[in-house]
Protein backbone atom coordinates (compact mmCIF):
# COMPACT_ATOMS: atom_id res chain seq x y z
CA UNK A 1 0.00 0.00 0.00
CA UNK A 2 1.23 3.21 -1.15
CA UNK A 3 0.18 5.56 1.52
CA UNK A 4 1.25 7.46 4.42
CA UNK A 5 -1.04 7.79 7.52
CA UNK A 6 -0.36 9.82 10.36
CA UNK A 7 -0.70 8.52 14.01
CA UNK A 8 -0.50 10.65 17.21
CA UNK A 9 -0.54 9.25 20.84
CA UNK A 10 1.14 10.68 23.92
CA UNK A 11 1.36 6.76 24.89
CA UNK A 12 5.06 5.66 23.55
CA UNK A 13 3.92 2.18 23.65
CA UNK A 14 1.20 2.71 21.80
CA UNK A 15 3.08 4.68 19.27
CA UNK A 16 5.58 1.73 18.70
CA UNK A 17 3.44 -0.82 18.51
CA UNK A 18 0.73 0.59 16.42
CA UNK A 19 3.39 2.09 14.10
CA UNK A 20 5.00 -1.39 13.36
CA UNK A 21 1.43 -2.94 12.69
CA UNK A 22 0.92 -0.03 10.37
CA UNK A 23 4.13 -0.16 8.82
CA UNK A 24 3.46 -4.02 8.50
CA UNK A 25 0.55 -3.39 6.13
CA UNK A 26 2.38 -1.20 4.02
CA UNK A 27 1.63 2.47 5.39
CA UNK A 28 4.50 4.92 5.19
CA UNK A 29 3.87 5.91 9.07
CA UNK A 30 4.26 9.39 10.85
CA UNK A 31 4.61 9.70 14.42
CA UNK A 32 3.71 12.66 16.27
CA UNK A 33 3.39 12.73 20.47
CA UNK A 34 1.19 15.42 21.16
CA UNK A 35 -1.58 17.53 19.30
CA UNK A 36 0.67 20.20 18.44
CA UNK A 37 3.42 17.90 17.02
CA UNK A 38 0.86 16.10 15.00
CA UNK A 39 -0.42 19.32 13.81
CA UNK A 40 2.44 20.51 12.49
CA UNK A 41 3.51 17.11 10.80
CA UNK A 42 -0.12 16.86 9.39
CA UNK A 43 0.44 20.43 7.60
CA UNK A 44 3.85 18.82 6.19
CA UNK A 45 2.76 15.54 4.58
CA UNK A 46 -1.33 16.03 4.00
CA UNK A 47 -1.35 12.36 4.46
CA UNK A 48 -5.11 10.99 3.68
CA UNK A 49 -5.70 9.15 7.03
CA UNK A 50 -4.53 10.59 10.15
CA UNK A 51 -5.33 8.30 13.64
CA UNK A 52 -5.40 10.10 16.62
CA UNK A 53 -5.68 9.55 20.35
CA UNK A 54 -8.63 11.69 21.61
CA UNK A 55 -7.37 12.28 24.96
CA UNK A 56 -4.13 13.74 25.10
CA UNK A 57 -2.43 16.63 27.10
CA UNK A 58 -1.98 19.92 25.45
CA UNK A 59 -3.68 19.92 22.20
CA UNK A 60 -6.11 16.99 21.99
CA UNK A 61 -6.96 15.25 20.05
CA UNK A 62 -10.99 16.94 19.42
CA UNK A 63 -8.89 19.97 18.60
CA UNK A 64 -6.55 18.47 16.53
CA UNK A 65 -9.16 16.80 13.90
CA UNK A 66 -11.54 20.36 14.15
CA UNK A 67 -8.26 21.97 12.42
CA UNK A 68 -8.05 19.06 10.23
CA UNK A 69 -11.49 18.93 9.07
CA UNK A 70 -11.11 23.00 8.46
CA UNK A 71 -7.97 22.30 6.34
CA UNK A 72 -8.32 19.49 4.35
CA UNK A 73 -11.81 17.96 4.71
CA UNK A 74 -11.88 14.98 3.10
CA UNK A 75 -8.99 13.72 5.24
CA UNK A 76 -10.00 10.47 7.19
CA UNK A 77 -9.61 10.90 11.03
CA UNK A 78 -9.93 8.37 13.33
CA UNK A 79 -10.45 8.61 16.72
CA UNK A 80 -8.86 6.48 19.38
CA UNK A 81 -10.70 6.13 22.65
CA UNK A 82 -10.11 4.75 26.19
CA UNK A 83 -13.23 3.20 27.82
CA UNK A 84 -15.69 5.41 29.27
CA UNK A 85 -14.77 8.15 26.62
CA UNK A 86 -18.05 7.54 24.60
CA UNK A 87 -19.39 11.18 24.91
CA UNK A 88 -16.36 12.26 23.18
CA UNK A 89 -16.36 9.79 20.65
CA UNK A 90 -19.58 11.02 19.66
CA UNK A 91 -18.54 14.47 19.64
CA UNK A 92 -15.45 13.62 17.26
CA UNK A 93 -17.82 11.70 14.71
CA UNK A 94 -20.49 14.81 14.73
CA UNK A 95 -17.38 16.72 13.83
CA UNK A 96 -16.92 14.41 10.85
CA UNK A 97 -14.26 11.44 12.60
CA UNK A 98 -14.83 8.45 10.37
CA UNK A 99 -14.28 6.36 12.82
CA UNK A 100 -13.08 5.33 16.30
CA UNK A 101 -11.29 2.18 17.76
CA UNK A 102 -11.31 2.13 21.49
CA UNK A 103 -8.38 0.98 23.62
CA UNK A 104 -6.83 -1.76 23.95
CA UNK A 105 -7.09 -1.91 19.80
CA UNK A 106 -7.89 -5.01 18.48
CA UNK A 107 -6.37 -5.47 15.09
CA UNK A 108 -9.79 -6.58 13.72
CA UNK A 109 -11.07 -3.15 14.28
CA UNK A 110 -8.94 -0.79 13.29
CA UNK A 111 -8.16 -2.79 9.71
CA UNK A 112 -12.40 -2.80 9.36
CA UNK A 113 -11.58 1.08 10.60
CA UNK A 114 -8.64 1.64 7.96
CA UNK A 115 -10.94 -0.25 5.54
CA UNK A 116 -13.95 2.03 5.93
CA UNK A 117 -11.31 5.30 5.58
CA UNK A 118 -9.89 3.67 2.34
CA UNK A 119 -13.36 3.16 0.64
CA UNK A 120 -14.32 6.37 1.63
CA UNK A 121 -11.23 8.33 -0.54
CA UNK A 122 -11.59 5.90 -2.80
CA UNK A 123 -15.32 6.80 -3.31
CA UNK A 124 -14.53 10.09 -2.97
CA UNK A 125 -12.01 10.16 -5.33
CA UNK A 126 -14.17 8.69 -7.92
CA UNK A 127 -16.71 11.33 -6.82
CA UNK A 128 -14.90 13.81 -7.65
CA UNK A 129 -13.57 12.19 -10.82
CA UNK A 130 -17.22 11.81 -12.26
CA UNK A 131 -17.96 15.23 -11.44
CA UNK A 132 -15.64 16.42 -13.20
CA UNK A 133 -16.10 14.48 -16.36
CA UNK A 134 -19.60 15.65 -15.88
CA UNK A 135 -18.26 19.40 -15.53
CA UNK A 136 -16.57 18.97 -18.92
CA UNK A 137 -18.61 16.97 -20.65
CA UNK A 138 -21.21 20.48 -19.62
CA UNK A 139 -18.15 22.80 -20.76
CA UNK A 140 -17.45 20.90 -24.10
CA UNK A 141 -21.53 19.91 -24.93
CA UNK A 142 -22.38 24.25 -24.16
CA UNK A 143 -19.53 25.02 -26.32
CA UNK A 144 -20.85 23.22 -29.16
CA UNK A 145 -24.44 24.86 -28.79
CA UNK A 146 -23.22 27.93 -29.10
CA UNK A 147 -21.00 27.29 -31.83
CA UNK A 148 -24.30 25.95 -33.12
CA UNK A 149 -26.12 29.12 -32.01
CA UNK A 150 -23.26 31.33 -33.98
CA UNK A 151 -24.11 28.83 -36.99
CA UNK A 152 -27.43 29.49 -36.93
CA UNK A 153 -26.60 33.22 -37.00
CA UNK A 154 -24.27 33.36 -39.35
CA UNK A 155 -27.22 31.68 -41.95
CA UNK A 156 -30.02 33.61 -40.82
CA UNK A 157 -27.80 36.90 -41.86
CA UNK A 158 -26.39 35.00 -44.76
CA UNK A 159 -30.44 34.26 -45.67
CA UNK A 160 -31.17 37.91 -45.23
CA UNK A 161 -28.84 39.46 -47.26
CA UNK A 162 -29.01 37.33 -50.41
CA UNK A 163 -32.78 38.39 -50.18
CA UNK A 164 -31.27 42.00 -50.52
CA UNK A 165 -28.80 41.16 -53.07
CA UNK A 166 -31.57 39.09 -55.02
CA UNK A 167 -33.40 42.12 -55.31
CA UNK A 168 -30.99 44.24 -56.54
CA UNK A 169 -29.84 41.31 -58.83
CA UNK A 170 -33.25 41.43 -60.00
CA UNK A 171 -33.33 44.97 -60.40
CA UNK A 172 -30.13 45.16 -62.74
CA UNK A 173 -31.37 42.21 -64.97
CA UNK A 174 -34.63 44.07 -65.38
CA UNK A 175 -33.11 47.27 -66.35
CA UNK A 176 -29.98 45.35 -68.66
CA UNK A 177 -33.98 43.94 -70.09
CA UNK A 178 -34.86 47.47 -70.82
CA UNK A 179 -31.71 48.64 -72.28
CA UNK A 180 -31.36 45.66 -74.81
CA UNK A 181 -35.02 46.49 -75.76
CA UNK A 182 -33.90 50.06 -76.12
CA UNK A 183 -30.99 49.03 -78.48
CA UNK A 184 -32.81 46.85 -80.31
CA UNK A 185 -35.99 49.37 -81.15
CA UNK A 186 -33.89 52.05 -80.98
CA UNK A 187 -36.16 53.39 -78.87
CA UNK A 188 -35.18 56.42 -76.78
CA UNK A 189 -37.51 56.08 -73.65
CA UNK A 190 -36.05 52.25 -73.03
CA UNK A 191 -32.99 53.33 -73.51
CA UNK A 192 -33.02 55.98 -70.88
CA UNK A 193 -35.42 53.81 -68.32
CA UNK A 194 -33.29 51.09 -68.77
CA UNK A 195 -30.00 53.03 -67.92
CA UNK A 196 -31.89 54.82 -64.94
CA UNK A 197 -32.62 51.28 -63.42
CA UNK A 198 -29.22 49.93 -64.34
CA UNK A 199 -27.83 52.68 -62.10
CA UNK A 200 -29.78 52.83 -59.20
CA UNK A 201 -29.31 49.15 -58.66
CA UNK A 202 -25.30 49.88 -58.90
CA UNK A 203 -26.19 52.61 -56.21
CA UNK A 204 -27.94 50.66 -54.05
CA UNK A 205 -25.31 47.58 -53.85
CA UNK A 206 -22.96 50.43 -53.58
CA UNK A 207 -24.57 51.61 -50.52
CA UNK A 208 -25.44 47.51 -49.52
CA UNK A 209 -21.50 46.89 -49.33
CA UNK A 210 -20.66 50.26 -47.48
CA UNK A 211 -22.96 49.11 -44.85
CA UNK A 212 -21.78 46.20 -44.48
CA UNK A 213 -18.06 47.18 -44.60
CA UNK A 214 -19.43 49.47 -41.61
CA UNK A 215 -21.60 46.63 -39.69
CA UNK A 216 -18.42 45.26 -39.36
CA UNK A 217 -16.03 48.03 -38.40
CA UNK A 218 -18.37 49.54 -35.59
CA UNK A 219 -16.86 46.79 -33.34
CA UNK A 220 -14.13 49.99 -32.29
CA UNK A 221 -15.90 52.30 -30.23
CA UNK A 222 -13.29 55.16 -30.40
CA UNK A 223 -14.27 57.62 -27.30
CA UNK A 224 -13.46 61.12 -28.01
CA UNK A 225 -14.82 64.09 -25.50
CA UNK A 226 -17.56 65.35 -27.93
CA UNK A 227 -20.56 67.72 -27.04
CA UNK A 228 -23.81 65.94 -28.18
CA UNK A 229 -25.59 69.57 -29.47
CA UNK A 230 -22.71 69.43 -32.08
CA UNK A 231 -23.38 66.43 -33.47
CA UNK A 232 -27.58 67.21 -34.02
CA UNK A 233 -26.12 70.19 -35.50
CA UNK A 234 -24.04 68.19 -37.93
CA UNK A 235 -26.81 66.04 -39.23
CA UNK A 236 -29.29 68.64 -39.42
CA UNK A 237 -27.01 71.05 -41.80
CA UNK A 238 -26.13 67.68 -44.07
CA UNK A 239 -29.78 66.42 -44.31
CA UNK A 240 -31.27 70.16 -43.86
CA UNK A 241 -31.00 70.64 -48.20
CA UNK A 242 -32.69 67.20 -48.84
CA UNK A 243 -35.62 67.64 -46.71
CA UNK A 244 -36.26 70.95 -48.10
CA UNK A 245 -36.89 69.70 -51.63
CA UNK A 246 -39.26 66.98 -50.26
CA UNK A 247 -41.20 69.85 -48.37
CA UNK A 248 -40.34 68.59 -44.91
CA UNK A 249 -39.62 70.71 -41.58
CA UNK A 250 -36.60 69.53 -40.25
CA UNK A 251 -36.39 71.09 -37.03
CA UNK A 252 -33.67 70.89 -33.62
CA UNK A 253 -34.52 71.33 -30.42
CA UNK A 254 -31.68 71.31 -27.95
CA UNK A 255 -31.69 70.90 -24.16
CA UNK A 256 -28.72 74.33 -23.08
CA UNK A 257 -27.41 72.00 -20.01
CA UNK A 258 -25.74 69.42 -21.88
CA UNK A 259 -22.17 68.67 -20.68
CA UNK A 260 -19.45 67.34 -23.15
CA UNK A 261 -18.47 63.41 -22.64
CA UNK A 262 -16.87 60.23 -24.34
CA UNK A 263 -18.62 59.07 -27.17
CA UNK A 264 -17.79 58.13 -30.60
CA UNK A 265 -18.92 60.94 -32.86
CA UNK A 266 -18.11 59.77 -35.65
CA UNK A 267 -20.44 56.40 -34.96
CA UNK A 268 -23.10 58.37 -33.26
CA UNK A 269 -23.13 60.94 -36.40
CA UNK A 270 -23.91 58.06 -38.72
CA UNK A 271 -26.64 56.44 -36.17
CA UNK A 272 -28.11 60.11 -35.77
CA UNK A 273 -28.12 60.63 -39.65
CA UNK A 274 -29.89 56.69 -40.47
CA UNK A 275 -32.51 57.98 -38.00
CA UNK A 276 -33.02 61.24 -39.81
CA UNK A 277 -32.97 59.88 -42.68
CA UNK A 278 -35.04 56.96 -41.84
CA UNK A 279 -37.63 59.80 -40.55
CA UNK A 280 -37.38 61.66 -44.21
CA UNK A 281 -38.27 58.22 -45.64
CA UNK A 282 -41.36 57.22 -43.10
CA UNK A 283 -42.55 60.80 -44.57
CA UNK A 284 -42.20 60.23 -48.28
CA UNK A 285 -44.50 57.13 -47.73
CA UNK A 286 -47.00 59.34 -46.22
CA UNK A 287 -50.21 61.19 -47.91
CA UNK A 288 -49.93 64.20 -45.34
CA UNK A 289 -50.03 67.37 -46.98
CA UNK A 290 -46.75 68.89 -47.64
CA UNK A 291 -46.94 71.33 -44.91
CA UNK A 292 -47.74 68.97 -42.51
CA UNK A 293 -44.10 67.13 -42.27
CA UNK A 294 -41.83 67.36 -39.37
CA UNK A 295 -38.98 65.81 -38.77
CA UNK A 296 -38.02 66.91 -35.13
CA UNK A 297 -34.53 66.31 -33.40
CA UNK A 298 -34.59 66.81 -29.89
CA UNK A 299 -31.29 66.60 -26.77
CA UNK A 300 -32.63 66.02 -23.50
CA UNK A 301 -30.69 65.61 -20.28
CA UNK A 302 -32.21 62.26 -19.00
CA UNK A 303 -31.31 61.77 -15.67
CA UNK A 304 -28.34 59.29 -14.87
CA UNK A 305 -27.14 59.65 -18.72
CA UNK A 306 -25.17 61.87 -20.68
CA UNK A 307 -27.50 62.35 -23.19
CA UNK A 308 -30.71 61.25 -24.70
CA UNK A 309 -31.67 62.06 -28.18
CA UNK A 310 -34.91 61.83 -29.81
CA UNK A 311 -35.65 61.79 -33.15
CA UNK A 312 -39.43 62.51 -33.93
CA UNK A 313 -41.49 62.48 -37.27
CA UNK A 314 -45.43 62.85 -37.51
CA UNK A 315 -45.84 60.30 -40.56
CA UNK A 316 -46.70 56.85 -40.92
CA UNK A 317 -45.78 55.29 -37.93
CA UNK A 318 -45.50 51.53 -37.71
CA UNK A 319 -47.69 48.90 -36.44
CA UNK A 320 -46.68 46.12 -33.38
CA UNK A 321 -44.96 44.21 -35.49
CA UNK A 322 -43.07 45.89 -37.97
CA UNK A 323 -41.85 47.58 -34.04
CA UNK A 324 -41.02 44.31 -33.23
CA UNK A 325 -38.69 43.41 -36.05
CA UNK A 326 -36.55 46.95 -36.90
CA UNK A 327 -33.77 46.24 -34.85
CA UNK A 328 -33.33 42.70 -36.14
CA UNK A 329 -30.55 42.20 -39.50
CA UNK A 330 -32.37 42.26 -43.04
CA UNK A 331 -35.51 43.71 -41.77
CA UNK A 332 -36.73 46.79 -44.23
CA UNK A 333 -39.71 48.10 -44.95
CA UNK A 334 -38.63 49.78 -48.02
CA UNK A 335 -39.47 46.85 -50.64
CA UNK A 336 -35.98 47.32 -52.57
CA UNK A 337 -35.18 50.59 -51.17
CA UNK A 338 -34.12 49.49 -48.20
CA UNK A 339 -31.57 46.59 -46.56
CA UNK A 340 -32.42 46.39 -42.86
CA UNK A 341 -28.59 47.11 -42.55
CA UNK A 342 -28.99 50.55 -41.16
CA UNK A 343 -30.92 49.87 -37.75
CA UNK A 344 -29.10 47.04 -36.66
CA UNK A 345 -26.24 48.83 -37.46
CA UNK A 346 -27.86 51.50 -35.00
CA UNK A 347 -28.50 49.08 -32.46
CA UNK A 348 -25.06 47.95 -32.29
CA UNK A 349 -23.00 51.06 -32.57
CA UNK A 350 -25.70 52.28 -29.19
CA UNK A 351 -24.96 48.44 -27.88
CA UNK A 352 -21.18 49.64 -28.13
CA UNK A 353 -21.64 52.54 -26.19
CA UNK A 354 -23.06 50.88 -23.52
CA UNK A 355 -26.35 53.15 -24.02
CA UNK A 356 -29.94 52.25 -25.19
CA UNK A 357 -32.44 52.29 -28.22
CA UNK A 358 -35.82 52.90 -27.56
CA UNK A 359 -38.75 53.55 -30.34
CA UNK A 360 -41.99 54.43 -29.73
CA UNK A 361 -44.70 54.16 -32.58
CA UNK A 362 -47.94 54.42 -33.62
CA UNK A 363 -49.47 54.07 -36.99
CA UNK A 364 -50.61 56.76 -38.62
CA UNK A 365 -49.50 59.22 -35.96
CA UNK A 366 -45.54 59.07 -35.68
CA UNK A 367 -42.33 57.76 -34.14
CA UNK A 368 -40.04 58.62 -31.83
CA UNK A 369 -36.41 56.85 -32.03
CA UNK A 370 -34.42 57.14 -28.70
CA UNK A 371 -30.93 57.05 -28.00
CA UNK A 372 -29.85 57.14 -24.75
CA UNK A 373 -25.63 57.12 -24.15
CA UNK A 374 -24.31 56.99 -20.11
CA UNK A 375 -22.03 59.98 -19.32
CA UNK A 376 -18.56 58.47 -19.75
CA UNK A 377 -16.18 60.66 -18.30
CA UNK A 378 -12.92 58.74 -19.27
CA UNK A 379 -11.68 57.78 -22.16
CA UNK B 1 -67.96 52.68 -65.76
CA UNK B 2 -69.98 50.62 -63.44
CA UNK B 3 -72.86 52.50 -63.56
CA UNK B 4 -73.25 51.30 -66.84
CA UNK B 5 -73.73 47.49 -66.09
CA UNK B 6 -76.18 46.28 -68.39
CA UNK B 7 -78.95 44.89 -66.38
CA UNK B 8 -79.08 41.00 -67.27
CA UNK B 9 -80.59 37.81 -66.64
CA UNK B 10 -78.64 37.25 -63.17
CA UNK B 11 -77.88 33.34 -63.31
CA UNK B 12 -75.70 34.56 -66.99
CA UNK B 13 -72.20 35.83 -66.73
CA UNK B 14 -72.57 39.29 -67.50
CA UNK B 15 -69.96 39.73 -70.68
CA UNK B 16 -67.44 42.32 -69.98
CA UNK B 17 -66.48 44.64 -72.53
CA UNK B 18 -62.75 43.90 -72.30
CA UNK B 19 -59.85 45.96 -73.99
CA UNK B 20 -58.07 43.58 -75.35
CA UNK B 21 -54.67 45.24 -75.97
CA UNK B 22 -55.02 46.67 -71.96
CA UNK B 23 -52.44 44.65 -69.49
CA UNK B 24 -52.89 46.09 -66.09
CA UNK B 25 -48.99 45.77 -64.32
CA UNK B 26 -49.82 46.00 -60.30
CA UNK B 27 -46.44 46.29 -58.33
CA UNK B 28 -45.16 48.85 -55.55
CA UNK B 29 -41.19 48.81 -56.83
CA UNK B 30 -40.73 51.05 -59.87
CA UNK B 31 -38.00 48.83 -61.64
CA UNK B 32 -40.40 46.32 -61.32
CA UNK B 33 -43.20 47.86 -63.29
CA UNK B 34 -40.84 49.36 -65.93
CA UNK B 35 -39.62 46.07 -66.22
CA UNK B 36 -42.75 44.27 -67.09
CA UNK B 37 -44.43 47.32 -68.72
CA UNK B 38 -41.31 47.02 -70.99
CA UNK B 39 -42.10 43.28 -71.66
CA UNK B 40 -45.60 43.86 -72.21
CA UNK B 41 -45.06 47.14 -74.27
CA UNK B 42 -42.56 45.38 -76.64
CA UNK B 43 -45.02 42.13 -77.33
CA UNK B 44 -47.84 44.97 -78.64
CA UNK B 45 -49.73 45.12 -75.65
CA UNK B 46 -50.45 48.69 -73.62
CA UNK B 47 -49.36 48.24 -69.99
CA UNK B 48 -51.26 50.75 -67.72
CA UNK B 49 -49.75 50.94 -63.97
CA UNK B 50 -50.65 50.63 -60.93
CA UNK B 51 -48.48 50.98 -57.69
CA UNK B 52 -50.93 49.78 -54.91
CA UNK B 53 -54.29 47.18 -54.18
CA UNK B 54 -56.45 50.19 -54.67
CA UNK B 55 -55.00 51.79 -57.61
CA UNK B 56 -55.43 48.71 -59.06
CA UNK B 57 -59.28 47.90 -58.05
CA UNK B 58 -60.09 51.22 -59.85
CA UNK B 59 -57.79 51.20 -62.97
CA UNK B 60 -59.65 47.14 -63.42
CA UNK B 61 -62.98 48.45 -62.81
CA UNK B 62 -62.83 51.90 -65.41
CA UNK B 63 -60.48 49.88 -67.99
CA UNK B 64 -60.80 46.39 -67.97
CA UNK B 65 -57.65 45.08 -69.18
CA UNK B 66 -57.23 41.62 -70.83
CA UNK B 67 -54.55 40.65 -68.21
CA UNK B 68 -53.43 41.37 -64.97
CA UNK B 69 -49.75 40.86 -63.49
CA UNK B 70 -50.37 41.30 -60.33
CA UNK B 71 -47.01 41.49 -57.18
CA UNK B 72 -48.29 39.96 -54.00
CA UNK B 73 -46.19 41.75 -52.02
CA UNK B 74 -47.28 45.42 -51.69
CA UNK B 75 -45.20 46.55 -49.09
CA UNK B 76 -46.92 43.39 -47.40
CA UNK B 77 -48.59 40.46 -48.57
CA UNK B 78 -52.10 41.35 -47.25
CA UNK B 79 -51.83 44.02 -49.77
CA UNK B 80 -51.54 41.76 -52.67
CA UNK B 81 -53.30 38.97 -51.49
CA UNK B 82 -56.60 41.18 -50.89
CA UNK B 83 -56.27 42.66 -54.17
CA UNK B 84 -56.45 38.96 -55.41
CA UNK B 85 -58.97 38.14 -53.17
CA UNK B 86 -60.97 41.46 -54.41
CA UNK B 87 -60.71 40.37 -57.93
CA UNK B 88 -61.43 36.66 -57.90
CA UNK B 89 -64.60 37.20 -55.96
CA UNK B 90 -65.92 39.53 -58.35
CA UNK B 91 -68.73 38.10 -60.47
CA UNK B 92 -67.47 40.65 -63.15
CA UNK B 93 -63.98 41.15 -62.82
CA UNK B 94 -62.97 37.32 -61.76
CA UNK B 95 -63.13 37.14 -65.89
CA UNK B 96 -59.57 38.81 -66.10
CA UNK B 97 -57.01 36.50 -65.77
CA UNK B 98 -54.27 37.23 -63.20
CA UNK B 99 -50.40 36.30 -63.33
CA UNK B 100 -48.95 36.49 -59.96
CA UNK B 101 -45.39 37.70 -59.52
CA UNK B 102 -44.15 37.45 -56.52
CA UNK B 103 -41.01 36.79 -54.11
CA UNK B 104 -42.95 34.22 -51.92
CA UNK B 105 -42.89 30.81 -52.81
CA UNK B 106 -46.03 29.41 -54.28
CA UNK B 107 -46.63 27.48 -51.77
CA UNK B 108 -46.89 30.51 -48.99
CA UNK B 109 -49.16 31.92 -51.35
CA UNK B 110 -51.98 29.41 -52.07
CA UNK B 111 -51.45 28.46 -47.88
CA UNK B 112 -52.75 32.08 -47.74
CA UNK B 113 -55.40 31.84 -50.02
CA UNK B 114 -56.93 29.07 -48.89
CA UNK B 115 -57.05 30.63 -45.42
CA UNK B 116 -58.68 33.36 -46.59
CA UNK B 117 -61.58 31.47 -48.35
CA UNK B 118 -64.72 31.14 -46.65
CA UNK B 119 -64.98 27.90 -44.88
CA UNK B 120 -67.92 26.50 -46.72
CA UNK B 121 -68.00 28.57 -49.66
CA UNK B 122 -66.48 27.77 -53.31
CA UNK B 123 -63.13 28.97 -51.95
CA UNK B 124 -61.00 31.51 -54.13
CA UNK B 125 -59.68 29.73 -57.26
CA UNK B 126 -56.17 29.94 -58.00
CA UNK B 127 -54.82 32.24 -60.19
CA UNK B 128 -54.07 31.45 -63.80
CA UNK B 129 -50.45 31.29 -63.31
CA UNK B 130 -47.67 32.29 -61.17
CA UNK B 131 -44.60 33.40 -61.30
CA UNK B 132 -41.69 33.39 -59.08
CA UNK B 133 -39.48 36.89 -58.93
CA UNK B 134 -37.19 37.82 -60.30
CA UNK B 135 -39.05 37.50 -63.22
CA UNK B 136 -37.59 36.06 -66.19
CA UNK B 137 -38.57 38.14 -69.79
CA UNK B 138 -38.40 35.20 -72.22
CA UNK B 139 -41.17 33.06 -69.70
CA UNK B 140 -43.17 36.10 -68.71
CA UNK B 141 -43.45 36.43 -72.50
CA UNK B 142 -44.51 32.86 -72.98
CA UNK B 143 -47.06 32.84 -70.53
CA UNK B 144 -48.98 36.18 -71.49
CA UNK B 145 -48.82 34.43 -75.14
CA UNK B 146 -50.83 31.29 -73.62
CA UNK B 147 -53.21 33.18 -71.53
CA UNK B 148 -54.34 35.71 -74.07
CA UNK B 149 -54.19 32.80 -76.90
CA UNK B 150 -56.42 30.80 -74.92
CA UNK B 151 -58.74 33.31 -74.38
CA UNK B 152 -59.15 34.49 -77.88
CA UNK B 153 -59.56 31.02 -79.32
CA UNK B 154 -62.68 30.51 -76.86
Amino acid sequence: MDQSILLIDDEEGIRKVLGIYLSDMGYQVFLAENGEQGSRIFRKEKPPIVLVDIKMPGMDGIELLRIIKEEIPDTEVIMITGHGDMDLAIKSLKLEATDFVTKPINDDVLEIALKRAHERLTMRRLLREHTNNLEQLVRDKTKKLVEAEKLAAVGQTVAGLSHAIKNIASGLKGGAFVLEKGLELDSRKYLMQGWEMVKGNVDKITKLSMDLLNYAKVTDVNYKLSEPNQQVHEVVSVMQHQAKELGIHLKIELAPDLKAFYFDPELIHWCLLNLVSNAIDACMEDDLDNNGKVVLVKTVKAKGWGVEFQVIDNCCGMDEEIKENIFQGFYSTKGTKGTGIGLMITKKIVDGHKGVIEVESKKSVGSTFIIRLPEKLQP
Amino acid sequence: MLQHKPAKNQSLRIVLKINPLKILVVDDEPDMRIFVSTVVETMGFDPIMAENGTEALEKVQSILPALIILDVMMPKIEDGVKTYQLLKTDKRLDQIPIIMLSAIAKKTFFHFIRILSPQNGPGIPEPEAYMEKPPDAAELVKIIENLLLNKTQK
